[in-house]
């Protein structure tokens, strides 16, 4: 299918593209590597009456080191600069080995940094990570900018915290906290799909090997990117042995998550999942924070 | 360089690659109008009402055509079961597959926004939606005026004296088997343009299998000579079985004729889903006995396939498929029964391997339960089982000359590290697990823990599969060949009608015309393209086209190159017809028959990793050995061998397609995944056997289903050495792997 009639505006600054935001507002969306958007439009699942093409805005597409050791991607930084980037791969270690699960190259071509998180899809991996490592994301419009949580950022299905008028301009990256490990993992039926289940995990041990600050973020399991506050408390205070693992990965799917069944899995697959992918994460997280090689 | 046995480009490659050749959906006529259809919601329904006037009055709407308006308003490849159109009030949906009623229009978007003015009324009927409440008693009748059961057909095979048989049985195992429906996901969606040419004749540009079939099912419907309709097959995006039966060709030709306008309809990924067959599902139980040094004495198997609401191939497919269930072996006793069963779900049809593939999966999963049975080698058991030259049929017919099982099964077996020793065939206990490079396409997969929770295996499983019609059909093929020039050749004109679904036949064609004629490649024009410039020459269907083509071919280009030395006159033209050996269809109580012209063999081994926890399972290694008697165009038969390969992994581990009371849930490629190359094995090792098939034209035997048929048992075999567990349902998707690994670690501990 072809999508409905819709105006276009390809503006060549930020500033000219926070004006039409603030003339359109509801009727309006933003046009960013298209991979999400034009496909919803062709289905006919979203129609805009008018799409702002961030494309040539060149200052929304960089990464930068922050002073505080981390690093700030702008929003049109497509997914191919962010998984070739050595500055990330330095500095983010958990984001570099994430980006190869997001779908295809081709794909990972066009679609951006910025459209993933803005478009908050429950089964995208970029969301999770955010609310892993604490991530915030730089929100402007007309009336001026500020910095939400990824906690806060994220509000349910397809749903942010952003108003009809802001663009995501950019997202912080902390630095990696100090004795900190994480790791990723995923299970998708074919190589470039949606994960069935991923998780996301970034944890600090103290000075005596017990877990402190345990981060631990699924997609696929709810209606946005799910934080296992539940694991965590197992966790915390505790020396990461193979037994406390297996119990906050038992929790985790237990009382963290509610997934949903559909053509691809069922709900008590997907639960079977997170407590499996977990399980791992937290293991190779605990090992990479303890210095050993994974 | 010879032109048979070389790898020559296809002669169409060139112009696919670049984007000029057509596809019937790449056709636009001067004046013409489209077409959409309205498929029945509901399975079964009876229609209570039928409005029409809100879409006839539609902008743009040319006309609505309904159950009335099809001259002979039935039809069907094997049984006219099914009607044109089932619009009409009191007319019954059976199927989603149903065509209702037609709506043409000056553009797509106008025929679309009109067929939601269509006011159509149902009252649902009670209906059957999976073997078992089929065969029910008392269950809901699909097709009440074809008889007292849901049974569309059954044959059964009696051979031998079964009681006899168990009876000398050291060992004996039985088990239940289920396949699930496989969707043909071709490249090119159904589509194409249907007009009344200039004399009068009604022209249908389509994609199919079999043009002057699909001629002679217009004509019909539309009550018209063969003669007054013209079957034209440009350039066709694949067809795999699934453009055997009708799909839009009927309905093209009749909305042209009664508009006397160029009509076009182009499907959509899920109209093309829900609009055409599917690889049958079927239920199996099977009891297969042998002695201690592994000798088979009886196999009792009984199998069900899902026909769906209307016959399609479904009787050939079982004709096949019965055969299959006991593999190719020499099993003195032997008991089948064998039954197809009307139910509301998407018909079952024709799909390559056609019946073969869910025979193999009960034959070579009882061989897998038996060597294990017998802790005895896999390939040794089969080995020690296997048909040999001359053996008989167990519906008491010779084998036709050139078995070569054996010999694919051992290169295969050798291939993939097996010996044979004194004590006879053994996994090598020197294989080391593959070391397979991490590609970096690869590395999504890659988990960034140990590798502890993988574990590996390898299986081996054989197979055949019937080359050309069955069962008394009289098969036939002909061509015509045109020698141009004076005392030399300087053209040769080849008309055939066979179909290049994608495959390259029209390449092979070629190739055997000039080896037959001894001329350069480039002197060999090819007229293949529509009924009114070529004789019948069959489906390209059931692994046949090479064989009958290629005989056909031979034989004009000897009666031409007879001619041209016989007469001055120029040019020479020789029509021939192939008529391979004839067969004979079963013996409704015994199964006695000798069913089919020819055979191709295939063994298979797989390697596989097992992620133990989420059941998710990826295939390292395929080992494919095949017997194709002479390998034509050896680049194609391994691209053959490649995509067999892959559609069979699909259909082992990923493809999943899911009705609910006869609705398609996975009616688009994001809900009904097949593979994409990266999902395929790492290595597939093409082992190419060329053992004459004395039937065959310069030795060819067909060859393009065989690679499909031993892939899943193979793999099940694979999983079992990997974990210990045997899978007898498929399609062994993460989750129901993981399901019974969790059971069996739950039992251990
Ligand atoms: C086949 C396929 C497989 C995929 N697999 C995965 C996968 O495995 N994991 C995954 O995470 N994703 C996957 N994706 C989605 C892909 O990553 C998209 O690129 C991404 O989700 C959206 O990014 P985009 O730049 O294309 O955004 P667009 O499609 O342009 O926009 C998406 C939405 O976000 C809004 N938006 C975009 N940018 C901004 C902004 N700066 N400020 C405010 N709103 C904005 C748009 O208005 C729109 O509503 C897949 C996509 C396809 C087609």
């Amino acid at each position: 299918m072809k999508p409905p009639p819709f105006a276009y505006h390809a503006p060549t600054t930020l500033d000219e593209a926070l004006q039409l935001m603030a003339e359109h507002g509801y009727g309006a969306k933003v046009l960013a590597g298209g991979q999400s958007l034009i496909a919803t439009m062709n289905f006919r699942l979203a129609a805009p009456a008018v799409l702002i093409d961030l494309n040539k805005i060149p200052e929304l597409s960089i990464i930068q080191p922050t002073a505080e050791g981390g690093a700030l991607v702008g929003a049109m930084t497509r997914h191919v600069q962010v998984e070739q980037s050595e500055l990330i791969a330095r500095t983010a270690p958990l984001l570099h080995a994430t980006m190869p699960h997001i779908a295809h190259p081709q794909i990972r071509n066009r679609g951006t940094f910025g459209g993933s998180i803005a478009h908050a899809d429950p089964a995208a991996e970029l969301p999770a990570f955010l609310r892993a490592v604490r991530g915030q994301v730089l929100a402007q419009s007309r009336r001026g900018q500020r910095w939400i949580d990824a906690d806060d950022f994220f509000i349910g299905l397809f749903s942010t915290a952003l108003e009809p008028d802001e663009i995501v301009t950019a997202v912080r990256l902390p630095a990696m906290p100090a004795r900190s490990g994480w790791s990723m993992q995923e299970l998708s039926r074919r190589h470039g799909d949606f994960a069935l289940v991923a998780v996301e995990a970034l944890l600090t041990l103290d000075a005596d090997g017990a877990c402190d600050d345990v981060r631990l973020a699924f997609c696929g399991v709810g209606e946005g990117p799910v934080l296992a506050t539940a694991a965590a408390a197992v966790l915390q205070g505790q020396r990461p042995t193979a037994e406390v693992i297996e119990a906050a990965a038992a929790i985790a799917a237990s009382d963290d998550v509610d997934p949903h069944s559909d053509v691809h899995a069922t709900s008590a697959y997907r639960r079977h999942l997170v407590d499996v992918l977990a399980k791992r994460a937290l293991t190779a997280a605990c090992a990479r924070a303890a210095g050993e090689e994974v | 360089m010879r032109a048979v046995g070389s790898s020559l480009p296809r002669f169409d490659a060139h112009a696919k690659v670049t984007g000029q050749a057509l596809y019937s959906g790449d056709f636009n006529l001067p004046n013409q109008c489209y077409m959409k259809i309205l498929f029945g919601e509901r399975s079964p329904a009876r229609i209570t009402h039928l409005r029409l006037s809100a879409a006839v009055a539609s902008p743009g709407v040319l006309a609505v055509l309904t159950a009335d308006d099809v001259p002979l308003n039935e039809y069907g490849l094997i049984l006219p079961d099914q009607e044109v159109l089932c619009g009409r009030v009191g007319g019954v949906v059976r199927s989603v597959i149903d065509q209702v009623l037609l709506v043409i229009a000056e553009t797509e978007a106008q025929a679309a926004a009109a067929l939601d003015l269509i006011d159509i009324g149902y009252e649902d009927l009670p209906g059957v939606y999976s073997i078992d409440e089929a065969l029910a008693a008392n269950a809901p009748l699909v097709h009440p005026e074809r008889g007292e059961s849901n049974v569309l057909l059954s044959y059964k095979i009696r051979h031998g004296d079964i009681e006899v048989g168990f009876a000398q049985a050291d060992v004996i195992v039985e088990h239940s088997y289920t396949t699930h429906p496989q969707e043909h996901a071709y490249l090119q969606p159904e589509a194409g343009v249907g007009w009344v040419r200039p004399d009068g004749k009604v022209e249908v540009i389509v994609g199919g299998q079999w043009m002057h079939e699909d001629r002679d099912q217009i004509a019909r419907a539309l009550n018209l000579p063969p003669e007054r309709i013209v079957v034209r097959y440009p350039a066709i995006g694949g067809a795999f079985g699934g453009r055997e039966d009708i799909s839009v060709q009927i309905v093209l030709a009749l909305a042209a004729w009664k508009l006397q306008r160029p009509v076009k309809v182009q499907w959509t990924r899920s109209e093309s889903i829900r609009g055409h067959h599917k690889r049958h599902a079927s239920v199996a139980s099977a009891k297969w006995a042998a002695t201690q040094d592994g000798r088979l004495v009886a196999a009792q198997i009984d199998v069900s396939t899902d026909a769906g609401a209307y016959a399609y191939t479904s009787p050939k497919v079982l004709g096949n498929l019965i055969l299959a269930t006991l593999g190719p072996y020499d099993i003195p006793n032997a008991h089948v029964d064998a039954r197809s069963v009307y139910t509301n779900n998407v018909p079952g049809g024709a799909f390559r391997g056609f019946g073969s593939p869910q025979g193999h999966w009960i034959a070579e999963m009882q061989m897998n339960h038996l060597a294990a049975a017998l802790g005895m080698d896999p390939v040794e058991l089969r080995m020690r089982n296997l048909w040999r030259e001359g053996s008989e049929l167990a519906t008491g017919s010779k084998l036709p000359a050139g078995v070569t099982v054996r010999e694919t099964l051992t290169a295969c077996a050798k291939a993939a590290g097996w010996q044979k020793l004194a004590a006879g065939w053994q996994k090598s206990a020197l294989d080391q697990p593959a070391q397979i490079a991490a590609s970096p396409l690869h590395g999504a997969y890659s988990l960034d823990v140990g590798h502890s929770h993988k574990a590996r295996g390898i299986g081996i499983a054989t197979s055949y599969k019937n080359v050309g019609f069955s069962l008394g059909f009289v098969d036939e093929c002909w061509a015509t060949v045109e020698l141009h020039g004076g005392a030399d050749i300087e053209q040769v004109v080849l008309h055939h009608a066979g179909a290049d679904v994608g495959q390259g036949a029209h390449t092979i064609m070629r190739q055997i015309a000039a080896e037959m004629l001894q001329v350069p490649l480039d002197k060999i024009e090819l007229i293949a393209s529509d009924t009114e410039q070529t004789d019948n020459s069959g489906s390209t269907s059931a692994s046949r086209m090479t064989f009958m083509a290629g005989n056909a071919i031979k034989g004009a280009a000897q009666m031409a190159l007879q001619l041209w030395d016989a007469e001055e006159d120029r040019p020479v033209v020789a029509r021939y017809r192939y008529v391979p050996r004839p067969t004979t269809p079963y013996d409704p109580e015994t199964g006695a028959a000798d069913p089919n012209i020819s055979y191709g063999y295939c063994s298979q081994a797989a390697e596989v990793e097992v992620d133990i926890d989420t059941g998710h399972i990826t295939v390292l290694r395929l080992w494919s050995a095949n017997d194709v008697g002479k390998a034509i165009n050896p680049t194609m038969v391994t691209g053959q061998i490649e995509g067999a390969v892959a559609q069979s992994v699909g259909w082992t581990l990923l493809e999943d397609f899911k009705q609910e009371r006869g609705r398609v849930l996975t009616d688009k490629l994001s809900t009904y995944l097949i593979p994409t190359v990266l999902d395929v094995p790492r290595q597939v090792h093409s082992i190419v056997l060329e053992i004459p098939d004395p039937q065959g034209p310069l030795g060819a035997r067909g060859m393009a289903e065989m690679p499909f048929v031993p892939t899943a048992p193979a793999i099940a075999a694979a999983v079992y050495a990997a974990t210990g567990i045997w899978f007898d349902d498929l399609p062994l998707t993460p989750e129901r792997v993981a399901l019974k690994l969790a059971q069996k670690n739950r039992a251990v501990s």
